[in-house]
């Protein structure tokens, strides 16, 4: 955290090690920091390329290791789209970690369902390394992603991997399916249909495109999950990361230090939240 | 409880000569028809302006500058003096020293600059056409955030120290063996001007809602009536960029890794706007309507501490000619 010596606005450096090309947009980058970086899952870096820009990302890799650390990068704007042409060794600045991740000691005995799309999926994965992590305490995973094409599916040792966990369920949907495609079709919300939850002890996370946010968050609702259980990844524009340049105010918030994770019912009644 | 001292303007100036030695001093000039702060130089003492309203920048300027460097840290060479300053600037520290000045994040910058600053305020002895202080439970005589204060009445000026910097610096002036006249509590002279322009706004601004009025009207409005009046809006930011208690910033890169904070304005078209494309304040009516939101309901309710002080730089500043106070009206009607 900022402390009254140290200069929050001067990045420390890390140098790229390698690129993953996850998808024609996405690529994740795995940076070695200049010295140890910790951060909480959820919370997020800003990611400056020198002299050209910076721009909010939330880590994708384990909180637990703290030598490197991915970055998943949508090609979206100007930033990111020079970020793509990096080669390793190309040394970034990074600010943070900065505001309020996922409250992971709440999921304890818990069914966790989550719902992901397209990039977002990114903080998802941090996630799930820490529920991994702590398996032995949870009830259930289950991991609902949804991608444009089978070309677009990020990460996709991932499902694999998770498949073999005991106690992680994951399904996935593509809006448009090509001849090899065996998963679901249709956007990300028709899983929940095939999802199967005690809402008694289930919580709901979601995390992607605003589109998906706000009708995967309605269905979770109909479905019975209570407001303040349903956690929501807002994505608006963090630039200083302290709660001063206003660019990501949602009502009264700073979604870089009160968020950037919600629950519903904390964001709800704010103007223009997706 | 604090006294007051009367000393002759000339002693006044010659005094304002003796600070010239170890402080920057800046004060309202007239230039034109405009009121500004300006570095002062021995020269222009005599034609410094007090007690009228108001220099045509807000006091935050001097905290937040347009733009900086905030990665490269330039430390001021000597420390400043702010004189002549409207009791709605120094209002306006509530929210801004809350705002920067936290336990969590101390900002460097703002807080250096506070800390090496020295404020003298002055009462308003006359109103301008859009000045609405008393509205929000303001008084157009300076009560909080003033190291010292000056009010030059009939050739004479009456000082009073509020603060331990205040104390220094009277002292050194009093040191000088100027002193005409000394008070146990405000003169009475002062007394009647502070009354006289109290009444003047309160008269003034008989129709404009209170600030919580204000807060709950603005709750509950009809989108028609933001609609009307951002229609006329330009989205040119001049409200927020002359307000005294706006603080957006953009920050831009500069090669070596340093960043350069600019005052922004949520008026543009792009201020919230993300790279994916989303942009919860796209149309200029949601912008027009959160400038609203964020002055009567956001800033209040995270930081409590107003956030309009009713200075009325903004409706001075507005080329489209949107008068806030017309709209707050309209919307209490």
């Amino acid at each position: 955290m900022a402390t009254r010596s140290e200069n929050i606005y001067k990045p420390f450096k890390v140098t790229l090690e390698k690129v993953i090309e996850e998808s024609p947009l996405i690529k994740t980058f795995v940076f070695v920091p200049e010295r140890e970086f910790r951060f909480k899952t959820g919370e997020f870096i800003e990611l400056t390329l020198d002299g050209i820009g910076e721009a909010p990302f939330t880590p994708s890799s384990s909180p637990l290791v703290t030598d490197r650390f991915d970055v998943t990068i949508m090609k979206a704007g100007y930033v990111t789209e020079k970020m793509h042409n990096l080669e390793p060794g190309a040394v970034l600045g990074v600010r943070g970690p900065f505001g309020r991740g996922y409250p992971i000691e709440d999921f304890v005995d818990k069914e966790i369902l989550i719902l992901s799309g397209g990039c977002g999926l990114a903080p998802i994965r941090s996630l799930l390394y820490m529920l991994i992590d702590m398996k032995d305490k949870l009830r259930k995973v289950v991991l609902c992603y949804g991608s444009k094409t089978p070309e677009d599916c990020i990460y996709k040792p991932l499902f694999s991997e998770l498949n073999k966990i005991n106690k992680f369920q994951t399904l996935r949907t593509v809006d448009l399916a090509d001849q090899y495609w065996e998963e679901h079709v249709g956007v990300a919300t028709v899983l929940l249909d095939h999802v199967e939850v005690d809402l008694a002890k289930a919580v709901g996370v979601v995390c992607g495109p605003p589109v998906m946010m706000k009708y995967g968050t309605l269905k979770l609702l109909e479905m019975g999950f209570p407001e303040n259980l349903i956690y929501l990844s807002m994505e608006k524009n963090m630039s200083c990361g302290l709660g001063k340049c206003g660019r990501c105010m949602m009502g009264s918030y700073f979604v870089c230090r009160d968020g950037p994770v919600f629950t519903y019912d904390e964001v709800k009644g704010q103007p223009n939240i997706w | 409880m604090a006294r007051y001292y009367e000393i002759e303007r000339t002693a006044w100036d010659k005094a304002l000569i003796d600070l010239l030695s170890s402080f920057r001093v800046f004060a309202p000039i007239l230039k034109g028809k405009t009121l500004d702060y300006q570095l002062i130089q021995e020269e222009h003492i005599p034609h410094i302006v007090y007690n009228i309203p108001k220099p045509v920048v807000p006091l935050k300027t001097f905290f937040l500058p347009i733009k900086e460097n905030v990665v490269v840290y330039k430390k001021e060479e000597k420390p400043i003096i702010i004189l002549g300053i409207p009791a709605c600037d120094l209002s306006a520290l509530d929210l801004l020293d809350k705002f920067f000045m936290t336990e969590v994040y101390n900002d460097h910058y703002y807080a250096g600059r506070r800390e090496g600053s020295v404020l003298i305020g002055c009462d308003c002895h006359s109103a301008n056409k859009h000045c609405h202080c008393t509205s929000y439970g303001l008084n157009p005589f300076p009560e909080n955030n003033q190291d010292m204060t000056i009010n030059m009445i009939n050739g004479h000026a009456i000082i009073s120290s509020f603060s331990m910097k205040g104390e220094e610096l009277l002292s050194r002036i009093l040191g000088m063996g100027l002193v005409i006249h000394t008070f146990d509590e405000v003169p009475e002279r002062l007394t009647e001007i502070r009354l006289k322009v109290k009444r003047e706004l309160e008269k003034a601004n008989r129709l404009l809602p209170n600030y919580q009025e204000t807060t709950d009207a603005v709750i509950n409005s009809d989108k028609v009536i933001w609609e009307k009046y951002a229609k006329k809006c330009v989205s040119c930011g001049a409200c927020a960029t002359i307000c005294p208690t706006c603080t957006c910033f953009l920050l831009i890169d500069r090669p070596g890794f340093e960043k350069v904070r600019q005052l922004d304005a949520c008026q543009y078209p792009g201020f919230e706007r993300t790279a994916g494309g989303e942009n919860p304040l796209k149309k200029l009516e949601y912008r027009f309507k959160n400038r609203y939101l964020c002055k009567y309901l956001y800033r209040p309710e995270k930081f409590d501490a107003i956030a309009c002080t009713g200075c009325g730089r903004c409706i001075e500043a507005c080329i489209a000619k949107i008068n806030k106070n017309e709209l707050l009206i309209e919307l209490t009607k």
